[in-house]
């Protein structure tokens, strides 16, 4: 096909240009002959787009339609004020892209029109990609990353953990701007019982990265006063070059010099400052802030909640042992029966009675038979007869002894009598009777039987028969002896 | 007797420290670290907490003010405007 099929089409279009109707109509009625499909079309297209175009052709114009497809391609259009042109740029070719290309980006590339056949269309295959009007901030803004990356300053050692329940928040963003109230509605909506403090800072334009800097640094002198215990740093979207202030040097260094954590909320999530990489955390956007500077009150509520339930759960469950312990100790033997050892000593106490009882009892009943038996024997003797024979033995010695004695005693009788008699012949006294007497000298008692035995003058007594006496009294003595 | 005891202590926390000394005081309990009477005023100590945190988290301030720039005394003016960037 080629210059034919070229010619052809040429041909075929040529007539609209300044020739009659009737002129085309006929030229159609030539070539309609011919009837092609459409991938002959396409190719066809395909064919003079490569045959008359320059093979390496260079772009300038903003990005739009960004769109990143998972096999890593990246599919956008190119647009100025009139017209868009669609792209593509193979991963191979993007790869070697140091930045990051984003919707709005003005930019310069270069690569060939190619058309693809199965859908018709043309794109521009762009091999090259190079940042247009801000490539020079671009380009400073790799180099700064790049040294402060090596100087260590994004590094996790520089990066202050950021208090879990902040009370007191600084806002360092422009008073003007919409920031402040993002950011504010952002915290207040999660953790409405924090304060918030506005540290009105410039946030574009020469000199606005010195006072955020500088602002920092004032903060963190007057932070026993303030008391603040994070920073959030931020401001809304915006060009690249309205952001810059955020890439500058300064403020990165203030950023990680600062005792206080501070959070950046810099333009929208596709902007990356050189701010967000050094700060202790970024939030995407000033309305993201709140996200990541403070929890949310109803979390924390219902840990509060949490936790106040396994307080008293626990503490629950705490006294209950204590009082089933309590209940144990006081089921057991010794509150339940206190006197059980006293009554165990009584109950031994009974059993020992108990058996002293039996023993006594067995004693006695052995007495008692002992004793029965002692009386059947005494029984057997029969004492009282005995007592009646030996009673009959005795009466009858009594009055066998009675009558011997009797029979002594008289004979003795009769012989006493008989000496009586003799004895009554032989007393003096009887020779009185026949008329004898007994003379006594009174004065000496003397019976006298001599004259010797009286003196004249004494007093004689004389006895006679019958007891009869007689004093007389001695006149003459006549002694022929 | 003893939440008066802790009021005052406890008013001068701060969320964290409160919330900290509350799950501390909950693991102890639970954990039954402590003995029973040690573990009543540690209960109400813990109740004490639940309160402040909550009084804290009541605080609907919802207000921004204002910090004015304090320009800094002159002696350390100087020493700022040299001060050597970090590392630089």
């Amino acid at each position: 096909m080629g210059a034919a099929a070229y010619n052809g089409f040429r041909a075929m279009w040529l007539p609209l240009e300044g020739r009659s109707l009737e002129m085309f109509m006929q030229t159609q009625m030539q070539t309609r002959t011919k009837i092609y499909t459409v991938t002959q079309v396409n190719a066809l297209i395909k064919e003079v787009l490569d045959t008359t175009l320059p093979a390496w052709i260079t772009v300038k114009g903003e990005i739009t339609d960004w769109k990143e497809h998972g096999s890593g391609h990246r599919y956008f259009c190119l647009k100025d004020e009139e017209s868009v042109l669609p792209c593509a740029m193979w991963r191979t070719s993007f790869a070697k892209v140091k930045f990051k290309p984003a919707n709005g980006l003005a930019v310069v590339v270069s690569g060939n029109i190619d058309l693809y056949v199965p859908q018709g269309r043309y794109k521009l295959i762009v091999e090259e990609m190079m940042p247009a009007g801000m490539g020079a901030l671009q380009l400073a803004f790799e180099q700064m990353v790049r040294k402060l990356e090596a100087e260590g300053l994004f590094s996790d050692a520089h990066k202050k953990p950021l208090p879990k329940y902040p009370q007191r928040i600084g806002i360092l963003t422009s008073e003007s701007g919409a920031a402040v109230h993002d950011i504010a509605d952002s915290v207040h909506n999660r953790w409405p019982c924090t304060r918030l403090y506005l540290y009105p800072v410039p946030v574009q334009g020469p000199g606005a990265a010195e006072a955020i800097a500088a602002a920092i640094a004032d903060v963190n002198r007057r932070n026993e006063k303030l008391k603040l215990d994070v920073l959030i740093v931020g401001r809304g979207g915006g060009s690249l070059e309205d952001l810059w202030a955020f890439n500058e040097e300064v403020l990165a260094r203030a950023i990680c010099a600062s005792r206080i954590p501070i959070i950046s909320a810099v333009g929208h999530e596709v902007d990356v400052t050189v701010a967000d990489l050094v700060a202790d955390a970024r939030a995407s956007t000033p309305t993201k802030a709140g996200v990541v500077a403070v929890p949310n009150v109803e979390d924390v509520l219902s840990e509060l909640v949490h936790q106040e339930k396994r307080l008293t759960g626990s503490m629950r469950a705490r006294h209950d042992i204590s009082c089933e312990y309590l209940r144990t100790v006081l089921a057991s033997a010794v509150f339940r029966t206190p006197l059980l050892p006293v009554l165990n000593r009584e109950q031994h106490l009974d059993d020992l009675a108990w058996d002293l009882g039996d023993a006594m009892r067995t004693i006695f009943i052995q007495t008692q038979k002992l004793m029965q038996d002692y009386r059947e024997q005494v029984a057997r003797i029969e004492p009282h007869r005995l007592l009646g024979r030996m009673m009959v033995e005795l009466n009858e010695l009594r009055s066998r002894s009675l009558a011997a004695v009797t029979r002594v005693l008289s004979g003795r009788e009769l012989k006493i009598t008989a000496g009586e008699n003799r004895l009554a012949a032989l007393n003096p006294r009887s020779v009185l009777n026949r008329g004898y007497s007994i003379t006594t000298n009174k004065q000496t008692g003397q019976v006298v039987r001599t004259a010797a035995d009286v003196r004249t003058d004494d007093l004689l007594v004389t006895e006679l028969a019958n007891d009869n006496l007689i004093e007389s009294r001695v006149t003459t003595k006549i002694d022929k002896g | 007797m003893t939440e008066r005891k802790y009021r005052d202590e406890i008013n001068k926390l701060t969320f964290e420290q409160a919330i900290h000394q509350l799950k501390d005081i909950v693991s102890k309990i639970e954990q039954g670290e402590i003995p029973l009477q040690d573990s009543l005023d540690q209960y109400e100590k813990g109740m004490a907490l639940i309160k402040h945190c909550r009084d804290i988290l009541q605080k609907a301030e919802k207000r921004i003010e204002k910090i004015s720039k304090e320009e800094p005394p002159e002696s350390e003016k100087g020493r700022e405007d040299a001060e050597p960037l970090l590392g630089g």
